[in-house]
């Protein structure tokens, strides 16, 4: 089982409008592949080429070394299924009506339906986890329940390589990862090579294990996630800035595109405002004042830290302290010299502990510089206070020096006001 | 559905079809034999029988030979050719409807849908004004004109919607539509122009089986059969298409060549249907709908119990149309209009959808 396909040079077009211009590449005996890419990239195209829809006019497509388009279409439908985006269900065949026609390649004119082939279609729908549908009409069925069906189908066609159009487009999440888990099934189980188109780059990762990203009606990039999800291949292919991490749960590569900042409101242009610490407590203050459009600065962080990798991926000024180690002299006076520079300063409600207390002394001397200093959340800051209750203490020391506690960062006044007593003075 | 059936065949599938078509079949004959018997003369049944039985080679009735010869001349050269032709034009009809319904996906389409009636009535009225006197097997000119007029004209769309080597159904139905109406206002200029033969013009064109001869079942049969055959054979295909064409074609459709040899065949049916009887409307609409209702879409039973239903609906509505101002005979598309569209209405209230096109819920 386990069909081998072979790309070569493929090239198709629209109203001479090229969709594939000379697009290869090789898929293996059981493979389990995503195709990437962006819209028009030609993920689709590609597909409907291999599935015998579309006739590419140049290059070839072979199936274990067999020219695709020497075959019939019988041929061709007992070594591949598809399974489409959406499919039609105005009419009122039923679950088992429509699985069965998956038997159809293997049906001569003259050969109905056999106990063998009942047989089959009842393992695909149990496989699929649509038995108990089977009597339903498919018009009645959720999308969900309809691409399970779809899927019955194109396991009883009993193929060698299975070809899915963006097949959880539709679909909720817990579907779309179903349809998935079935594909992989599929391909664990009984080596059939799957080739899917899919957008969600994210919900690929999780169930394929190579990957053919698509720019252009060319192949970017194709192998294991980590060689082809990359920041640079996404801003090539999808035209967006993104980032990449691991998933912090299961540690898989997971792409996050990043909304651009935006163009500064008038009233914020301009103002710097330094935001202290990182991890994932500081982040929706950070990314707040981002979209507000303030110019930030970050620090101290520790060299993995979300707010770190924040910083850097918006170009920001960041001090940067190397994991497990303290503050030193030049951290210090940096640190210092950024809050020196910015108009504002905002403590995000992070944890407080004997490691970053320290570093409010420089905060407390800004402090009674005259800087703004706005602490958000302070009135719970007893439940993240793992210093025995000296965070607390020297914060509300700070209040009492000026510093202003917020609820919430969206509860920031703006800060034009103060920009403009600065220029008055 | 759940009404018309009771619970103990729905529950064993298997034998729901059978079943259901042994009735259709029970009716038939049923409603043949009524056809024979009620006319403006009515024969008693035991006299339609015996003369049935007595024109079978080898056996000879003796009731038979006590009935005035009348009688026999009218059942076995009258009402026998006609009910035969009722049934063989019924049967085309239905059968066209429910493969252009399933080809085009839309169950708006019948017979006539991709302009074939338009072709063969501008071939007719051209026929009748022009007074040819063309006699071709048997058949005179209006149903000469009739058949190829309806050929030509599917010939004519099929070319038309051809996009390299694909015909795409919309296209085709588009082109049907266009080319429907062109030749629909053609007909009508014709019409206008008719004169004396305007009667004859506008008979012909309601639709009408007076006048049915032996001749006409003759030839009008292997036109029926050799459709039906085609298309019969390709229901499997015709269930996959229902899925849409790019499905099909992944089932291992042929799909194109599936679409050609459909629509060949339901041409067939409807140009030799067209050119006996004129233009019969809703038989191949309603029928295929009601099928569809009771026994789902499956064109393998679909094809064969819209045949049988078919002809059992228009030897029925023809015998209406023979015996309700009898003598007179009213065209028989005035009663298929009249019964069929209450029926149609009547289907779609009653299931608020038709269960070919779902619609949601």
């Amino acid at each position: 089982m386990g069909l081998k396909i072979d790309i070569h040079d493929l090239t198709v077009a629209y109203d001479s409008i090229p969709v594939l211009d000379g697009t290869s590449f090789q898929v293996n005996r059981g493979d389990l592949v995503a195709l990437l890419g962006a819209n028009g990239a030609g993920k689709s195209t590609l597909l409907r080429c291999i599935s015998r829809i579309l006739k590419p006019a140049n290059g070839h497509i072979l199936l274990d070394d067999r020219e695709l388009k020497l075959l019939n279409n019988r041929e061709a439908a007992r070594l591949m299924a598809v399974v489409p985006q959406e499919t039609a269900a105005d009419f009122d065949f039923t679950v088992e009506d429509i699985v069965m026609m998956g038997r159809f390649p293997y049906l001569t004119r003259f050969r109905k339906e056999e106990q063998k082939d009942r047989e089959i279609v009842l393992r695909a729908m149990e496989m699929t986890g649509v038995t108990h549908l089977a009597e339903r009409s498919i018009a009645q069925l959720s999308g969900g329940e309809k691409q399970r069906v779809v899927m019955a189908r194109a396991v009883a066609q009993q193929p060698e390589a299975l070809l899915l159009d963006e097949p959880t487009a539709n679909l909720d999440i817990g579907y779309q990862s179903m349809l998935l888990e079935l594909a992989s099934r599929l391909n664990s189980e009984q080596g059939v090579t799957v080739i899917a188109a899919i957008h969600d780059i994210n919900l690929a990762v999780h169930h394929f294990n190579r990957f053919i990203l698509l720019a252009g009606g060319r192949v970017l990039a194709a192998g294991r996630a980590d060689e082809v999800i990359t920041a640079e291949n996404i801003q090539k292919s999808y035209g967006v800035p993104a980032s990449t991490f691991r998933h912090p749960l299961h540690g898989v590569l997971q792409v996050s595109v990043a909304r651009g900042k935006p163009q500064a409101e008038l009233k914020t242009k301009g103002l710097r405002v330094h935001v202290i610490g990182g991890g994932e407590e500081a982040m929706p203050t950070l990314e707040f004042l981002n979209q507000a459009g303030y110019d930030l600065s970050v620090g101290p962080v520790s060299a993995q830290d979300s707010g770190c990798r924040f910083a850097h991926f918006n170009g920001l000024p960041v001090v940067i302290v190397p994991p497990f180690t303290n503050m030193n002299q030049e951290h210090r006076g940096k640190h210092l010299q950024l809050m020196r520079d910015a108009e504002a300063i905002v403590v995000p409600p992070i944890p407080f502990g004997e490691g970053n207390l320290p570093l409010f002394k420089e905060v407390e001397q800004v402090l009674e510089e005259g800087k703004s200093l706005y602490l958000i959340d302070f009135a719970e800051v007893s439940k993240r206070d793992y210093s025995g209750g000296k965070a607390l203490e020297l914060l509300s020391g700070m209040i009492e020096k000026g510093a202003i506690p917020l609820k919430r960062i969206e509860d920031l006044p703006d800060l034009i006001g103060k920009k403009e007593e600065i220029v008055d003075d | 559905m759940s009404k018309l059936i009771p619970p103990i065949i729905k529950k064993n599938s298997n034998l729901k079809r059978p079943l259901l078509m042994f009735g259709l079949i029970i009716l038939l004959v049923f409603t043949a034999l009524t056809a024979m018997i009620w006319g403006a003369v009515t024969i008693g049944w035991k006299n339609v029988m015996a003369i049935l039985f007595d024109a079978l080679p080898y056996y000879r009735s003796e009731t038979a030979a006590g009935i005035a010869s009348v009688y026999k001349d009218i059942l076995l050269q009258i009402r026998v050719p006609r009910v035969l032709l009722a049934a063989a034009v019924g049967s085309s009809l239905a059968v066209s409807g429910s493969v252009f319904q399933g080809l085009f996906r839309n169950p708006m389409a019948d017979p006539y849908v991709i302009g074939i009636s338009s072709g063969a009535a501008l071939g007719a009225v051209f026929a009748m004004l022009g007074g040819f006197n063309l006699v071709f097997g048997g058949f005179g000119a209006v149903p000469l004109f009739a058949f190829f007029g309806g050929i030509v004209t599917i010939l004519l769309v099929y070319s038309m919607a051809r996009v390299g080597r694909a015909v795409p159904v919309m296209t085709l139905l588009l082109a049907g539509i266009a080319v429907s109406a062109f030749l629909s206002a053609l007909v009508s200029l014709l019409t206008y122009f008719a004169g004396e033969k305007l009667h004859q013009v506008i008979f012909w064109l309601m639709g009408g089986l007076g006048g049915a001869t032996w001749q006409q079942v003759k030839v009008m049969l292997p036109y029926a059969f050799v459709g039906y055959l085609a298309v019969s054979i390709f229901s499997r295909e015709l269930n996959a298409m229902l899925l849409g064409e790019e499905t099909a074609s992944h089932l291992g459709v042929d799909t194109e060549k599936v679409k050609k040899i459909l629509l060949i065949g339901a041409s067939l049916l409807v140009a030799a249907a067209v050119s006996t009887s004129g233009i019969i409307g809703f038989v191949g609409l309603v029928v295929p709908h009601f099928v569809r209702l009771v026994a789902g879409p499956d064109h393998r039973f679909l094809i064969p119990a819209s045949a049988v239903l078919g002809g059992t609906l228009l030897i029925a509505t023809d015998m209406l149309a023979r015996v309700i101002i009898a003598p007179t005979e009213l065209p028989v598309g005035i009663i298929t209009a009249l019964i069929g569209a209450p029926m149609f209405v009547y289907l779609l209230k009653k299931r608020k959808k038709l269960r070919y096109f779902g619609g949601g819920g």
